[in-house]
């Protein structure tokens, strides 16, 4: 059973008296542990199919099914639940919470459900995090005092933290430079190894869409190519 | 608690917009509170000096008509009097019998117009419990011995056994002259009590032109303040079948105060011969009743138009803070924030928003009413009345504070609330898309 089915998914939006067609009837599948690049141009509507994986966004046809499940019938928060549990977010613009400081983002997700993890326990988990992020001498600093490259690694470590099955990260890297960009999907990639999350990224930049081993590139709402690489000791 | 914690470091990214509104509370609460802690002193002065004065609950005094029309207060005989109280069971703790005069004392050039009270000491052993002495004694008062209130006493500059020039009114209306003497002083019993001083009854009987068992206003001391308008009410009735007396009012029948009422009724009324009043403690405070109750709206109306203002602010505000915070409002709602829990953080940050401002307000408020009540109004104050020792006091009642706290809270949650729901009902996919 594939992790993240979609079938015929569709979105239109409203714009004033007629509608935009942002996804046309897509139909895909991810499997367990890929690291997927969603790749496409500037509003071939990459951000929609993510936030449509994501259950921030609901299609107006076709159906999203996270491992197996269809999600289309599901109430508010039946899906926030989903999300909680089952999904971890990355963004462009690295969205993390002004006033508190790195440990207390990463932490933040945690704190939201209605399960508690022992205290102990979670609290090693996110040290872990950080460390994994490169973070460890930044935990009492809030994000104004950190550059973009280190704020996308905070937002990593909270994507991750209520250990999703999958993250998703739309454009993670189009706020960075270049060569901050690549540190951050190899960073994925590592975690992607280590921990065996599933990654969705979405991208328009050519050289980061050859990190994936699974690429769905879109144009103008449908899917153009859909292709995995089989690469030398990815093997068995 | 997470919610609680987010919300309270949310009110510092703003901190001059959480100051204004915060500061906006705390004003409002700050006023309320001064007029509370104002009213509740009030009450508290005036019943106390009143019993003070008065010494007593249930009171019969005795009106005569003079040939000019004039209302004379005298008891000349009060058998039938003792006879209608013990018929209508009244269970005084104390009786007193007295008379007053209103004179204007001097001593070496200085003048201090007050009440002196004639009290015949050895039947009103209790008056000499309840005086606190600040200097001299009451026993052995010489005949034209007289007991000061301390302000009255540093007044004038006089010490023990000093003499002094009383100019008064005989109960007639007549100019007289005497002379008392320092006896004792007594230490500032409060409003109305630091304007009254004691004295013999059979010497204020003299000034007053009265006999020496003659006297002016009959008062029973009841155990306690219950029962004090029904045991009234059976007086009258007993007075009234064995004597001439006057109609009993209810208080506020009149729109005002029933003594005052029943004594504008008297003016118009002609009589011959000693005619009774009849009237309680009760009675006489129905009006410092009113002006609280007036006072209490008035705090109550000023702190609901003040917030109706206010919650305009808040809600404008916290509209704003909603689209401010689109993105991060988004981002939660996508790493799993409920839509309750969303709303639970903006209405946190009203409540400490709205308990900050009454907390600063409250201290603000304090801070003005200790410093108000350091001014010396002096006691010759036209404000007297509703002054401790010259000095302006207030007392607040906790749990009246902690109602308008609530209410004030309540109204801040209240106008937080709308702009809440909007940002919980916010589609995480807009909120997230949204740039700011
Ligand atoms: N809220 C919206 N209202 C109207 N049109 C939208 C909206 N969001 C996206 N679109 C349109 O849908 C298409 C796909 O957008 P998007 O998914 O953001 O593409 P991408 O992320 O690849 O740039 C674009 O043509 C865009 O203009
Ligand atoms: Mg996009």
């Amino acid at each position: 059973m594939s992790i993240i089915e979609l079938s015929e998914v569709r979105k239109t939006y409203p714009l004033g008296k007629t509608e935009v067609q942002a996804v046309k009837g897509v139909s895909f599948r991810i499997e367990r542990g890929d690291f997927i690049s969603i790749a496409g141009p500037s509003g071939s509507g990459k951000t929609t199919i993510l936030n449509m994986i994501g259950l921030v966004d609901r299609p107006s046809g076709g159906e999203v099914l996270i491992e197996g499940k269809p999600t289309s019938k599901l109430g508010d928060r039946e899906l926030t639940t989903l999300r909680h549990e089952t999904l971890g977010f990355i963004f462009q613009s690295f969205n993390l919470i002004p006033v508190l400081n790195v440990r207390e983002n990463v932490e933040f997700p945690l704190l939201l459900g209605a399960k508690r993890q022992p205290r102990k326990e979670a609290a090693e988990w996110v040290d872990f995090l950080i460390e994994e992020v490169g973070l460890s001498d930044w935990k009492g600093h809030r994000s104004n005092e950190l550059s973009g490259g280190q704020r996308q690694r905070v937002a990593i470590a909270r994507a991750l933290v209520t250990k999703p099955k999958i993250v998703l990260a739309d454009e993670p890297t189009a706020n960075l430079d270049s060569a901050t960009g690549e540190q951050i999907i190899e960073l994925m990639k590592k975690i992607n190894r280590d921990l065996e999350t599933t990654f969705i990224f979405s991208t328009h930049d050519a050289k980061i869409v050859d990190i994936a081993d699974h690429v769905v590139r879109l144009r103008d709402g449908l899917v153009t190519e859909n292709f995995r690489r089989e690469r030398a000791g990815a093997e068995a | 608690m997470q919610t609680a914690m987010l919300a309270f470091r949310n009110l510092s990214r703003q901190k001059r917009r959480s100051f204004l509104l915060g500061g906006a509370i705390a004003f409002g609460i700050m006023i309320v509170t001064l007029i509370d802690g104002f009213a509740g002193a009030f009450v508290d002065n005036v019943s106390e000096n009143f019993s003070n004065l008065l010494a007593g609950h249930v009171f019969v005094e005795g009106v005569e008509k003079s040939p000019k029309g004039r209302d004379l207060e005298i008891i000349r005989d009060d058998a039938a009097l003792r006879e209608a109280a013990e018929a209508a069971g009244i269970e005084a703790k104390y009786v007193s019998r007295r008379s007053g005069l209103q004179g204007s004392l001097k001593f070496a050039g200085r003048t201090a117009t007050l009440a002196v009270q004639g009290v015949d000491f050895e039947a009103e052993t209790f008056l000499a419990e309840r005086l606190a002495l600040a200097s001299g004694s009451l026993d052995d008062l010489p005949r034209d011995g007289i007991v000061l209130p301390e302000p009255i006493a540093d007044k004038l500059g006089v010490e023990i056994g000093d003499r002094l020039l009383v100019t008064t009114r005989t109960y007639s209306g007549q100019q007289n002259v005497g002379e008392f003497a320092v006896a004792a002083v007594i230490k500032d019993p409060g409003i109305l009590g630091s304007v009254s001083a004691y004295a013999g009854r059979d010497y204020v009987n003299e000034l007053l032109d009265l006999a020496p068992d003659e006297y002016q206003a009959l008062s029973f001391y009841l155990p306690s303040l219950k029962g004090m308008d029904e045991a009234g009410d059976r007086l009258h009735a007993e007075v009234s079948s064995r004597l001439q007396a006057f109609e009993r009012k209810a208080p506020g029948a009149e729109g005002g105060n029933p003594v005052l009422a029943m004594m504008r009724g008297e003016d118009e009324e002609t009589w011959t011969g000693v005619k009774y009043r009849v009237t309680t403690l009760n009675d006489a405070l129905a009006q410092v009743q009113q002006i609280v109750d007036v006072l209490d709206v008035a705090s109550l109306v000023i702190l609901l138009v003040l917030f109706l203002i206010i919650m305009v602010g808040i809600t404008n505000t916290f509209r704003i803070i909603m689209y401010e915070r689109i993105r991060e409002i988004g981002t939660m709602r996508a790493v799993g924030m409920q839509r309750g829990q969303v709303r639970g953080l903006f209405l946190y940050e009203a409540l400490f928003l709205a308990l900050g401002g009454a907390v600063a307000g409250l201290a603000v408020a304090s801070l003005v009413m200790l410093g108000v009540g350091l001014i010396d109004f002096g006691l010759d104050s036209p404000l007297f009345l509703i002054l401790r020792n010259g000095h302006m006091s207030f007392r607040l009642d906790w749990a009246r504070v902690a109602g308008k706290v609530a209410i004030v809270a309540f109204l801040t949650l209240a106008a937080a609330f709308f702009p809440a729901r909007s940002a919980a009902k916010l589609d995480p996919a807009v909120a997230l898309r949204t740039a700011v």
